[in-house]
């Protein structure tokens, strides 16, 4: 009887190891990653070791789900920094105005999430490199330009350069990241 | 049990490792060979017929319990290889603009 059961959660295995190599979308291999850790685990029971089951129902089919949900959900947000804060981008009801617009058309061109932050003191160089901010909005008090800054190894600045090229009260200034030895 | 059909799911996670188009995907074919792994490790130290090794009074003809310590380690380290796999995921989305194979090994530079 035992016998006929590890041999079926066996196959189980190999199939759930078949589908998710076979699977396109992401969220699904998810639950189906979750479905074989608890099929894994039984098998450790099968095996013997109750106590590596009991680490893998832990770790394998919760935790591990947890941190890919977490990372795939967080992959596609824009962190924007904005410290201008005079009418490029509106907060009303909606947000709305012109750098607004302009980054919600590239937000939607390249299908990311935006994510627009207010109030953190610092000098630009130092967020840039410190912290996990795309985008710094701030605006030159002597011309009047907005300067849009951001990291000079990241493609998707290139991008909005690009976008933003025939717009002439905007620039775009590219920080070159520290070489740092870690 | 024969550890033929765990070989065949490293095998499984081995083919996806080879053919999957995306970084993520990639990260998942590794859980897999890693669980597949655990059970060949499991079942080489398996005794048909033997105990669970736990020693609660008088246990005779238990299983070996070495291969099961170094597992659960392997399940502990597993999950902080996949979780540092899919941080790198989030800097090459932010450094190239895609998380495809081969957008990324194509570019210049």
């Amino acid at each position: 009887m035992t016998e006929i059961v590890s041999y079926a959660l066996q196959i189980i295995l190999i199939v759930i190891a078949f589908a998710v190599v076979v699977h396109k979308r992401n969220f699904t291999i998810i639950i189906l990653i979750a479905t074989f850790g608890l099929v894994a685990a039984s098998l450790y029971i099968m095996n013997k070791a109750p106590d590596v089951a009991i680490a893998e129902v832990a770790i394998g089919s919760a935790i591990i789900p947890l941190i890919y949900v977490i990372s795939i959900s967080r992959q596609r947000e824009f962190i924007v920094l904005d410290r201008a804060q005079d009418g490029f981008i509106e907060y009303g009801h909606e947000l709305s105005g012109e750098g607004y617009e302009i980054l919600a058309e590239f937000v939607k061109l390249y299908d990311l999430s935006l994510n627009i932050c207010v109030d953190i003191q610092g000098k630009e160089k130092s967020l840039i490199n410190e912290l996990n901010v795309d985008l710094i909005i701030a605006r030159d008090l002597q011309t009047g330009a907005y300067i849009l800054y951001g990291k000079s190894s990241s493609v998707l600045l290139s991008k909005l350069t690009t976008m933003v090229k025939d717009k002439p009260n905007i620039r775009v200034v590219k920080i070159k990241e520290d070489k740092r030895n870690d | 049990m024969s550890p033929i059909l765990t070989i065949i799911v490293i095998l499984v996670g081995l083919y996806g490792l080879a053919t999957s188009k995306n970084i993520i995907k990639s990260v998942f074919c590794v859980t897999i060979i890693e669980s597949g792994l655990i059970l060949l490790f499991l079942n080489l130290g398996n005794l048909e017929g033997g105990s669970i090794p736990i020693l609660s009074g008088l246990v005779e003809n238990i299983v070996d319990p070495i291969p099961q310590a170094l597992m659960i380690t392997t399940i502990v380290i597993g999950s902080t290889i996949t979780a540092l796999a899919l941080m790198l995921c989030i800097k090459i989305f932010h450094h190239f603009g895609s998380i495809e194979w081969k957008e990324v090994l194509g570019r210049e530079e």
